[in-house]
C-alpha cells in the first residue's frame, strides 16, 4: 500500500514534469532570444546574420532576437561567449570561417564542435579580380602574366582567408605572386584595385560588384563548387579543371547541447525565412548571394572546412614573409 | 537636370522625410553625446527602419543620426570634458576652458554648434560640386599616401600638447605602444597578447578613450570637490547666436577646417577624429592667438568642430561615387541604399539622378536641422554647468560604466577603462596631454600598416616614399612640424639677426 502511494506520488510528480515540459516546449521562444555576433556592425556577417532574423522573426511565433555585436580579440571572445552559454535556446551566436582558422593558429582551442549548427546564410567565394582594361580576360592568361611579372594581389591581412586563397592559387598553378595586406577589409581592397594601385585580388566579390558593374574592374574566375548568382557569367575555377573552393561563411549556431527539440524549431523558422523570395531579394540587395543551408548541411561545410584548413596550417608557414 | 532637381526638391520636402529627419537628427545627437554610444552602432541601431520607407526617405533619416552624432559629441567633450565620440576628443582642448574656467558654456556651445553647422553645409555643397574630382584624390591615395598622412597626424602632438613638448612625444609614444597590441595585421604575429583572447584584436578604443577623458576627469573633481564648501554661482546664459566679433574672429578658421574635413573625409579610411586635431593643429599655426589655444580659443573650438562635420560629406564622396565605404558608418549607409535598389558607384549618377539630388539635399538638410536643434537647445545643454558637482559626477561615473559597457558588450573594456582612468588620473597630475596619447593610438597602427604595407608594395625598397609626390609633400610637412616648436624660435632669431643687420 505504502509502495502504491509512493508510485502514485511518482507517477503524479512525472506526469507533472512532462507536461511541464511539454509546456515549455510548445511556449519556445517565450523570451527573448539573445543572438551575439562577434563581428562589428555593418560587415557581411552582421548583415546577413541580422537579415536571417529579421525574417525568421516573421516565421517564428513570439519570436523577437536582440543582437548584440561583440568583435573582442578579432572574433574569438563573442564566439566563446556563445559557446559557453546556457544551453536553454534563449542565447545563440554567430560563428565565421575564422572558427576553423583560429584554432590551428593558437589563438584559441575553441572548434566547431562546441555549437549546434541552425543555419549557414552567407558563404561568399574567393573570386579573382583584376582591373578591367587589363591585358588578360582568363584565369590562363592571368597565370601567364603572373610567370612574367611581379603581380600585387591584395588580401585582407596575413594568414587571414583571402591571403590562403592566393596561396591555394600559387600553389595550385605554380607562380608567384607579391602578397598585399589591406587589413581593414575588402573596401580597402577595392578602393586600391580601382586606383591602380595593385594588379589583383582574390576576394569576396560582392565590395567590387558596383565596380565591375561599371566595367572598371572584372571577375575572371571564382573559387566556388558552383557559378555565383551575382557573376552568372564568369566561371568558377572547378570548370577549368583547378579544384579551388575557398568560401568564407558565417552560420547561426546554439551552444552544443541545446535541447534538439527548440533546434529543430530553429532550423525549420531558419529554412522558411532563407527560402522566402523576400528574404533571398534582401539579400542579393546587399551584394550577398543567399545560401539555404540548413543543419546537417550547414554543419558538414563547417567540418570539411576545418579538415582543408587543418592541411593547409600544417602545410604553410604564414609569419613568414 | 532641372525636372530631376524638382522631383528631388518635393521628395526631400514632403513631410514624411522631414520629420523622420528631425526624428534621426535629434536621436544622433543624443547617441553623439553619450560616450559609448557610437555613430555606427546608432546607424545600425535605426537601418532596419529604412525597409519601410520606400525611395531615400529612410536614408535621409540615417544622414540626420550620422551628422547629427558627430556634433552631439562635441556636447559633452565642451560640458563635461568628455568626448562623446572619438571626433570630438580635440574640441575638448579649448572646449571645456571656455564653458568652465571662462564660465561661458553658451558662447562655447554657440560656436561649436555654428561651426559644425558651416562644416556640415560646406562639404555637402562640396559634394554637389566636386564629388567626382574629390573621387579621383580618394583613389589617388596608396600605402605610401596613407602612412605620410598618419605620420603628419602623429607629428601634430608637439601642437596639441600645450605644455613640454617633450611630454607630448612621451605621451605619443605610449599611444604608440598601444596600438601595436594585439595580432599584426600585416604578418599575422601577436604582439603583448600573454595568451590572452581579449588582447589578440588590440585594445578597443572607445574604452580608453572614456577612461582617458571621463573616468580621470571624474577622479580629479572628486578630489578638487573634496571638503570644499559647495558655493552655488550660477552661470547664466546670455545669448547662444556667436556674437560679430566672435564671428569674425573664427571665420577663417571655419573655412580651412571645412576644407580639411572635406579632403580628409574623401579619404576612405580617415575620419573625424584625425581631421579635427589636423584642424586644430591647423588653426593653431596660422593663428594671431597662438598662446590663448588650450585655453578656451574660440579658435580652437571652431578648428575641431568644422573640421569633424566636414568628414560627412567627404565620406559620402568615395561610398556614392566609387561604392567604396570609408568607414563603418558609411558601410552601413551603402547597404541602406542597395536595398533600395540604389547602387552606389560610377553608374550611380547616370542611373539614379533623381536619388543622388535628394540625397545631396537630405545631407544638407541634415546639417541644418542640426544648427537648428542645436542652437535652439544650448540653453537646455548648458544648464550641466549648473548642476552641483556632487550630483554631476557620480552621474559621470556611471555614464563612464554604462556607456564603455554599451559599446561592446564586454566586462573587459570596463576594467580596461577604468584602468584607463586611473592612469589618466597620473598623467593629468604629471601634466601630460591626453591628446598626444589618443593621437598616438588612433594613428599608430594606420602609420605602421602602411609602412610595411609600402615597403611590400616596392619589394623592400625606401625610394616609394620619395617616388610618390602626395606622399613626399606630407613627409615634408610632417618632419617641418613635428619640429617647429624646436625650429620656430631659432628662425625667428635669424630673422631678427637680418633686420638687425639691416637695421645697422
Amino acid at each position: 500500500m505504502k509502495n502504491l502511494k509512493a508510485l502514485g506520488l511518482l507517477l503524479a510528480v512525472s506526469t507533472m514534469m512532462v507536461t511541464t515540459s511539454v509546456n515549455v516546449m510548445a511556449a519556445y521562444p517565450e523570451n527573448d532570444i539573445e543572438v551575439i555576433v562577434p563581428k562589428g556592425a555593418g560587415g557581411g556577417t552582421d548583415t546577413s546574420t541580422r537579415g536571417l532574423l529579421t525574417y525568421m522573426e516573421k516565421n517564428l511565433d513570439g519570436a523577437s532576437f536582440n543582437v548584440t555585436n561583440n568583435s573582442d580579440g578579432g572574433g574569438i571572445t563573442g564566439m566563446l561567449l556563445t559557446a559557453g552559454a546556457d544551453t536553454d535556446g534563449y542565447t545563440l551566436g554567430a560563428v565565421t570561417v575564422e572558427l576553423d582558422m583560429f584554432c590551428f593558429q593558437d589563438k584559441t582551442e575553441l572548434t566547431y564542435e562546441a555549437f549546434d549548427t541552425i543555419a549557414m546564410p552567407i558563404g561568399a567565394p574567393a573570386a579573382l579580380i583584376v582591373q578591367a582594361d587589363a591585358p588578360y580576360n582568363t584565369i590562363d592568361e592571368f597565370v601567364e602574366y603572373c610567370k612574367e611579372n611581379n603581380v600585387q594581389v591584395g588580401n585582407s591581412g596575413s594568414g587571414a582567408i583571402w591571403d590562403i586563397a592566393t596561396y591555394l592559387f600559387e600553389e595550385e598553378y605554380e607562380v608567384e605572386t607579391t602578397h598585399i595586406p589591406y587589413p581593414n577589409g575588402t573596401a580597402d581592397i577595392a578602393a586600391a584595385l580601382t586606383g591602380g594601385h595593385i594588379d589583383a585580388t582574390m576576394a569576396d566579390p560582392s565590395s567590387f560588384m558596383t565596380q565591375i558593374e561599371a566595367g572598371t574592374l572584372k571577375c575572371l574566375g571564382v573559387m566556388a563548387a558552383e557559378r555565383s548568382k551575382l557573376l552568372p557569367e564568369v566561371p568558377t575555377f572547378t570548370e577549368e579543371g583547378h579544384d579551388l573552393v575557398i568560401r568564407a561563411w558565417a552560420a547561426l549556431v546554439a551552444p552544443a547541447g541545446t535541447d534538439e527539440e527548440v533546434l529543430e524549431t530553429l532550423r525549420e523558422s531558419a529554412k522558411a525565412a532563407l527560402e522566402s523570395e523576400e528574404c533571398q531579394d534582401y539579400f542579393m540587395s546587399q551584394g550577398i548571394e543567399p545560401l539555404t543551408y540548413v543543419g546537417e548541411e550547414a554543419a558538414q561545410i563547417i567540418a570539411d572546412d576545418y579538415e582543408m584548413y587543418k592541411e593547409i596550417f600544417e602545410t604553410y608557414d604564414f609569419s613568414e614573409e | 537636370m532641372t525636372t530631376n532637381l524638382i522631383t528631388a526638391f518635393t521628395e526631400a520636402f514632403s513631410p514624411y522625410t522631414i520629420i523622420l529627419l528631425l526624428a534621426g537628427t535629434g536621436a544622433g545627437i543624443l547617441i553623439g553625446a553619450m560616450p559609448g554610444l557610437s555613430v555606427n552602432m546608432g546607424i545600425a541601431l535605426l537601418y532596419p527602419l529604412t525597409f519601410a520607407f520606400d525611395g531615400v526617405t529612410g536614408i535621409i533619416m540615417l544622414l540626420g543620426v550620422y551628422c547629427g552624432a558627430i556634433y552631439g559629441g562635441s556636447i559633452s567633450a565642451i560640458l563635461l570634458k568628455t568626448p562623446g565620440t572619438p571626433a570630438s576628443a580635440a574640441t575638448t582642448l579649448d572646449g571645456y576652458p571656455m564653458a568652465n574656467q571662462m564660465g561661458q558654456p553658451g558662447r562655447a556651445l554657440g560656436l561649436s554648434t555654428m561651426a559644425s553647422t558651416f562644416g556640415g553645409v560646406f562639404s555637402a555643397v562640396c559634394l554637389m560640386i566636386f564629388a567626382p574630382q574629390l573621387a579621383k584624390v580618394a583613389l589617388s591615395f596608396s600605402k605610401p599616401e596613407y602612412f605620410a598622412l598618419a605620420l603628419f597626424g602623429i607629428s601634430i602632438i608637439t601642437s596639441v600638447s600645450s605644455g613640454s613638448v617633450l611630454k607630448g612625444v612621451i605621451g605619443g609614444l605610449v599611444g604608440l605602444f598601444i596600438a601595436t597590441i594585439g595580432v599584426d595585421a600585416m604578418t599575422g604575429s601577436m604582439r603583448f597578447t600573454f595568451k590572452s583572447t581579449y588582447l589578440l584584436g588590440g585594445i578597443s578604443f572607445i574604452p580608453i578613450l572614456i577612461g582617458l577623458f571621463a573616468f580621470s576627469q571624474v577622479l580629479l573633481s572628486v578630489e578638487e570637490e573634496y571638503g570644499q564648501k559647495h558655493e552655488h554661482k550660477k552661470v547664466k546664459i546670455h545669448r547662444v547666436l556667436p556674437t560679430a566679433s566672435d564671428i569674425k574672429r573664427v571665420f577663417g578658421t571655419m573655412l580651412r577646417s571645412s576644407v580639411i574635413g572635406t579632403f580628409i573625409g574623401c579619404i576612405p579610411g580617415t575620419g573625424g577624429d584625425i581631421s579635427s586635431f589636423i584642424s586644430y593643429d591647423q588653426a593653431k599655426k596660422w593663428s594671431k592667438y597662438k598662446d590663448n589655444f588650450g585655453k578656451g580659443e574660440p579658435q580652437g573650438i571652431v578648428a575641431c568642430e568644422a573640421g569633424n562635420n566636414s568628414v560627412s560629406g567627404g565620406a559620402m564622396i568615395p561610398m556614392l561615387t566609387l561604392g567604396i565605404p570609408g568607414d563603418g558608418a558609411t558601410a552601413i549607409l551603402l547597404g541602406a541604399l542597395m536595398v533600395q535598389g540604389i547602387a552606389p558607384g560610377p553608374l550611380l549618377f547616370q542611373n539614379s539622378p533623381v536619388q543622388v539630388y535628394t540625397i545631396f539635399i537630405g545631407l544638407l538638410m541634415a546639417n541644418l536641422v542640426m544648427g537648428l536643434f542645436g542652437f535652439s537647445l544650448i540653453r537646455i545643454f548648458a544648464q550641466v554647468i549648473n548642476v552641483p558637482k556632487k550630483i554631476l559626477i557620480p552621474i559621470i561615473f556611471l555614464m563612464t560604466f554604462v556607456g564603455t559597457y554599451s559599446y561592446n558588450h564586454s566586462m573587459i573594456d570596463v576594467y580596461v577603462m577604468v584602468g584607463f582612468g586611473f592612469l589618466g588620473y597620473f598623467l593629468n597630475k604629471m601634466e601630460f596631454s591626453m591628446s598626444s596619447v589618443i593621437l598616438g593610438i588612433i594613428l599608430g597602427s594606420t602609420a605602421e600598416q602602411n609602412f610595411s604595407g609600402s615597403l611590400m608594395m616596392s619589394g623592400g625598397s625606401f625610394s616609394i616614399f620619395v617616388t610618390h609626390p602626395i606622399c613626399l609633400i606630407f613627409l615634408l610637412i610632417s618632419f617641418v612640424s613635428l619640429l617647429s616648436p624646436v625650429l620656430g624660435p631659432a628662425v625667428k632669431r635669424i630673422f631678427r639677426r637680418e633686420k638687425a643687420s639691416k637695421q645697422n
